[in-house]
């Protein structure tokens, strides 16, 4: 697929092309701009290609309607750098809000959340607001709230970015136990420690091409 | 829960920013009032128009020293006149009687009066009441003929006035509804801005559009409905204080405004603020949170 951000002189992803089987845990790595956003942005249909298709879940996001795209997006749970919690909301109400606001019922939510929770290694900490918490728990939340859907695909884009090295493992090993259920984990990232310690399957752009795809690769 | 969370939602939105939820409760009701003081008018106009039409008369006076022969044979051509539907002669002692009667509040003027004095005349009422130009035509030069009176010319010009009221009160309720538009429209920036963070969440997570919208689009909603519901009460005030207080005297002239007639506007105007309110909450909203 082609993707040329009007304005810009050259196409931000150039004829790429690229397949993840369910159940991967991907790697996308590159410089700043070289596209790698991007692909998480079409992923969430947020961009469209202007030539090409993305497939996500057998379903063509590419001529997807746009008021299917609130249903479709409940299938893929996203994590940021920056964790994007609400501020005014516990640890507990951030991710049942998540819930909430898809129509599930605040029965549903008091069963599934704490044991989120729990698994994210956050047991105990439910009633925190994000102010009261580190940033490795924050993105422990964030991530609780991406999982919590059980979705097929986890994007993570940067998720490791505001995060010191410890943490950043911890992180990362969450991600793992995670992918280990069978969840797909697509993520963008500048950090080459992580990537060489994971030895996952290694995607690498550079302006807006792929230069590089290797199973359990390292950083380069 | 989520019609809990939705109403809940509207409740904190109107109240996190009150000063601009009053401004737009204030102008939407006023724009409102003039909607509904515009609608009333217009039926008034309507009912007056019918109630007098049908008893409107020409009168043809006759001249002090019109002679019988004269006076017979005027009534014979209007009697086969095509234009006209009825002939009603009055003679002095009937002037009088009705002179007496529609003066009676004013006993010196009615004594300062003989019968001898008011002329005899023809009462005629028009097959259709716009024709009196030709009437006046064919009859201002008969002999006997003094005057001659359309009563529609005086009405004429009574709902001359009665539309232009009618007009500007129409031109202020648009102003004003221009007014309240674009205080819905920043009332609702205002609010999907300090909410910014859940809409961002909300969308990422997979929310449907309409629940996302709905708080947002109900708190304009809510807003208008509450401002039609002031609109009502400032027509039923002025219904109170004004038609049947300080305007009473009038009362002969116009007709009256009935209660049901004021609860009747009401569907209009809330109609009118619920539907604007909701069009221009979610046209902002398409532009700013483009969900």
């Amino acid at each position: 697929m082609t993707k040329t951000y009007p304005k810009a002189s050259r196409p931000s992803l150039d004829n790429v092309s690229v397949s993840i089987e369910k159940g991967e845990f991907v790697f996308f790595i590159g410089p700043s701009g070289s596209g790698k956003s991007t692909i998480i942005k079409m992923l969430l249909h947020e961009v469209s290609p202007n030539k090409g298709r993305v497939v996500v879940n057998g379903k063509d996001v590419t001529s997807m309607r746009s008021w299917k795209r609130p249903h479709f997006r409940r299938s893929i749970g996203c994590v940021f750098q920056d964790f994007r919690l609400l501020p005014n909301r516990t640890a507990y109400e951030n991710v049942a809000f998540a819930l909430e606001v898809i129509g599930k019922t605040k029965a549903v939510a008091r069963r599934v959340v704490p044991e989120v929770l729990e698994l994210v290694g956050l047991g105990g900490k439910e009633h925190r607001y994000p102010h009261e918490l580190s940033g490795g728990e924050q993105q422990r939340v964030a991530v609780a709230r991406a999982f919590v859907n059980r979705p097929l695909i986890l994007l993570a884009d940067e998720p490791t970015g505001n995060l010191d090295p410890d943490t950043s493992i911890e992180i990362m090993r969450l991600l793992d136990r995670i992918n280990r259920t069978g969840t797909t984990v697509v993520m963008v990232t500048h950090d080459s420690n992580i990537v060489n310690q994971m030895r996952r399957r290694v995607i690498e752009i550079e302006s807006g091409r792929i230069v590089r795809d290797q199973a359990r690769g390292v950083y380069g | 829960m989520r019609m809990k969370y939705v109403l809940s939602e509207v409740l904190v939105g109107l109240w996190r920013n009150v000063t601009m939820t009053v401004a737009m409760i204030i102008t939407m009701a006023v724009s409102l009032t003039m909607l509904g003081a515009s609608g009333l008018m217009y039926q008034q106009v309507g009912d007056m128009k019918d109630l007098y039409y049908k008893n409107i008369q020409v009168s043809i006076f006759l001249k002090t020293d019109v002679s019988a022969q004269q006076r017979d044979d005027l009534d014979a051509k209007l009697k086969s006149d095509p234009l006209v539907k009825e002939v009603l002669y009055v003679n002095k002692d009937e002037a009088y009687k009705r002179f007496q009667e529609m003066y009676q509040d004013a006993p010196d003027l009615v004594n300062a009066v003989k019968a001898d004095q008011l002329p005899e005349s023809f009462r005629i009422k028009l097959v259709n009441p716009e024709q009196y130009k030709d009437i006046y035509d064919q009859y201002k030069d008969t002999e006997g003929v003094d005057e001659i009176v359309d009563q529609s010319r005086l009405l004429d010009k009574i709902f001359d006035i009665l539309t232009a009221i009618q007009n500007i009160a129409l031109a202020a309720a648009i102003v004003m509804a221009v007014a309240a538009l674009l205080l819905v429209a920043n009332t609702i920036q205002v609010a999907a801005y300090s909410k910014r963070r859940e809409v961002a969440v909300m969308k990422l997570v997979g929310a449907s559009n309409w629940f996302i919208q709905a708080p947002f689009v109900l708190e304009a909603v809510v807003a208008g409905l509450i401002g039609s519901l002031l609109g009502l009460i400032a027509l039923i005030g002025a219904k109170y204080f004004l038609f049947d207080g300080s305007l009473q005297a009038l009362r002969g002239l116009l007709s009256p405004i009935q209660w049901s007639d004021i609860f009747l506007m009401f569907p209009l105007m809330a109609g009118v603020g619920g539907l604007v309110s909701a069009v221009t909450a979610w046209v902002t909203l398409r532009f700013y949170l483009r969900v």
